[in-house]
């Protein structure tokens, strides 16, 4: 369980995360997400001691990290995949960090195999790829066989089995009892592994629901409505609180009225359907609307840049 | 209660996971240094090194006094253990710089590759991490400068003998220098730990150990020539403080030791500070 209170960090006159509070249960995968510079890795950082919260606190199985006898039994956690001297081989970056803990070198090869890195264990990790370096950070961070784990973007460079290899060992490992943070900017991933979801947005909490929560309360449910009579149709249902866009010529998307409501009004009126469903919202649609406002290093709208120069 | 606890065992997945197993220890953050330092193959380049300079500067300046020895007829000014001291560990003032490297790149590499991450999220607490690094880096430099010395003196010893220059190997004018050299080295190390926590970059870090061990004394020496009062900071420099160790001139051996104990204390105290204060 991973509780943390009012946890504030700055950066000089930046503030990274300000005053979150949050509780990450054991027993699920909580995702944790947002855009690039949301304070998602500050925040991780902050959990396991390596940066001090400026204000505010945090606390992983019921103590401050540093208080724990047995660190890396408590909290397993990969930061970026190169946390290791590349100098060093995979094997032997293990052992050291095993000694510390006298966790014995039968566990150093289990974590090895169980990541799948046997071909290049004896390798030196300067040579690794983002994929094999990625794999070395998770075989770190099971090494105490530890209650909690944060895992900072741990599909990032993995190849399809990878990733799906990940999605199932953090369920796995949830299912046994154990706390799972994992980030992701990702929301489609987050969708296929996360039970719960927190969001951050420019250091804040804007969100911390179930997934289905999230998707419920950020994007609102739209109708989709095939008809020849687009214009009438939209006049017929036009008020203040229904949206209507005209996606397609003949393809209206509504949203404020149900399937029904609009069934029946266009039964009632005569106007003649050629297709008339539910469309649900995606993750991906809440995740946007939740932080179209938070989003710090925006991409540049290149469309509207053309037309301002064409109109010159 | 335990009746209960069986009974619910369906819901027992549900129930957090309780990590069990061995702890934290110094024992294991020693060995996990002896790992750290002995699977880098910069240490044995670094260690080999030493041990090579060591020797061939001793058979290089054995051959040449027994060359000129009947031309000055044994007549060197000193005595015969000073002769085999000299000879002994001339080759360790290379060694002395390439162990200040070693000793910056031991923690400084650790920055630059982002391993101090992992070292200190296994040792939050982290200056039993320090203690134990520099506990290790000590010991292994301690032991390859004895080893250095003792192998110079060793093939000195055939080289002079054949001028019937001899003394025991046991003899404490012999043996105390020797002692006193390996130590000043393993001293070195340490000091340089402790710049490289400080600055935690291996070229500056490198560049701040290298200068106060080998710019510091010219430096001073210059200014001693425009402000005579300066010549008298010159013993307490790390490296005049360390040559004094062995060959006491201006001060007791012992003086000269404590003031090389208090630049590495300064170095270590500050790297302790800091690596305690700041973001990893």
């Amino acid at each position: 369980m991973i509780q943390a209170q009012s946890l504030t960090k700055h950066y000089g006159s930046k503030t990274a995360v300000d005053a979150v509070d949050f509780t990450v249960q054991p027993g699920k995968v909580t995702g944790f997400l947002g855009p690039n510079g949301a304070g998602k890795s500050t925040t991780m950082r902050m959990i396991v001691g390596l940066d001090r919260p400026s204000a505010g606190s945090v606390i992983v199985n019921g103590k401050p990290y540093h208080e724990h006898k047995a660190p890396l039994r408590e909290v397993g956690v990969l930061l970026d995949a190169k946390a290791v001297h590349t100098g060093r081989s995979a094997y032997n970056h293990l052992r050291a960090m095993a000694a510390t803990h006298s966790i014995p070198t039968s566990r150093v090869h289990e974590v090895i195999n169980l990541t799948g890195l046997e071909s290049v264990a004896r390798k030196r990790v300067g040579g690794f790829s983002l994929g094999m370096g990625q794999r070395l950070g998770i075989a770190a961070a099971l090494l105490g066989d530890p209650a909690t784990l944060i895992l900072d973007e741990p599909v990032n460079g993995l190849d399809p089995e990878g990733v799906q290899w990940v999605r199932k060992l953090t369920k796995q490992l949830a299912a046994e009892g154990r706390t799972v943070l994992l980030s992701s900017h990702l929301m489609s991933e987050m969708a296929l592994t996360a039970d719960h979801i927190i969001v951050l947005g420019r250091g804040r909490v804007i969100a911390d629901a179930s997934v289905a929560d999230i998707i419920k309360s950020a994007a609102q449910d739209a109708v989709r409505v095939r008809t020849p009579h687009t214009v009438a149709l939209a006049t017929l249902l036009a008020q203040a609180d229904v949206t209507i866009t005209n996606v397609e010529p003949d393809v209206l998307e509504i949203s404020g009225l149900t399937v029904n409501e609009i069934g029946d009004r266009a039964a009632a009126a005569q106007i003649s359907l050629h297709e008339l469903s539910a469309v649900s919202a995606s993750l991906e649609e809440a995740y946007m609307k939740l932080t179209q406002n938070e989003v710090e290093y925006r991409t540049g709208d290149a469309s509207s840049h053309t037309e301002a120069e064409v109109a010159r | 209660m335990s009746t209960v606890a069986q009974s619910t065992q369906p819901s027992a997945a549900r129930a957090s996971f309780v990590p069990t197993g061995s702890g934290l220890s110094f024992g294991g953050l020693l060995r996990s240094e002896s790992i750290k330092l002995w699977s880098l193959r910069s240490t044995y380049w670094s260690f080999s090194l030493v041990i090579v300079a060591a020797v061939g500067i001793a058979l290089l300046m054995s051959f040449a006094m027994s060359a000129t020895f009947d031309s000055t007829n044994g007549a060197l000014g000193v005595d015969n253990a000073q002769l085999f001291v000299l000879v002994s560990t001339a080759g360790l003032a290379l060694g002395q710089l390439i162990v200040a490297v070693l000793g910056v790149l031991s923690i400084s590499g650790e920055y630059s590759s982002g391993m101090i991450k992992s070292t200190l999220t296994a040792v939050p607490n982290r200056l039993p991490a320090l203690w134990a690094k520099v506990t290790v880096l000590f010991s292994f430099t301690f032991l390859v400068g004895l080893f250095s010395v003792v192998a110079s003196f060793l093939v000195a010893v055939p080289i002079l003998g054949a001028k019937n220059i001899s003394v025991n190997l046991f003899d404490s004018a012999v043996l105390l220098p020797l002692l006193g050299n390996a130590l000043f080295l393993a001293l070195i190390a340490v000091f340089a730990i402790g710049i490289g926590t400080i600055v935690r970059s291996s070229a500056g870090g490198i560049a701040s150990a290298l200068g106060i061990i080998l710019l510091l004394p010219t430096v001073v020496g210059l200014f001693s020539m425009l402000v005579g009062w300066v010549a008298d900071i010159m013993p307490f420099l790390f490296t005049s403080a360390g040559s004094e160790m062995i060959t006491p001139n201006t001060m007791e051996s012992w003086q000269a030791f404590l003031v090389v104990l208090a630049w590495v204390v300064v170095s270590l105290g500050a790297a302790a500070l800091l690596l305690k204060r700041r973001d990893a």
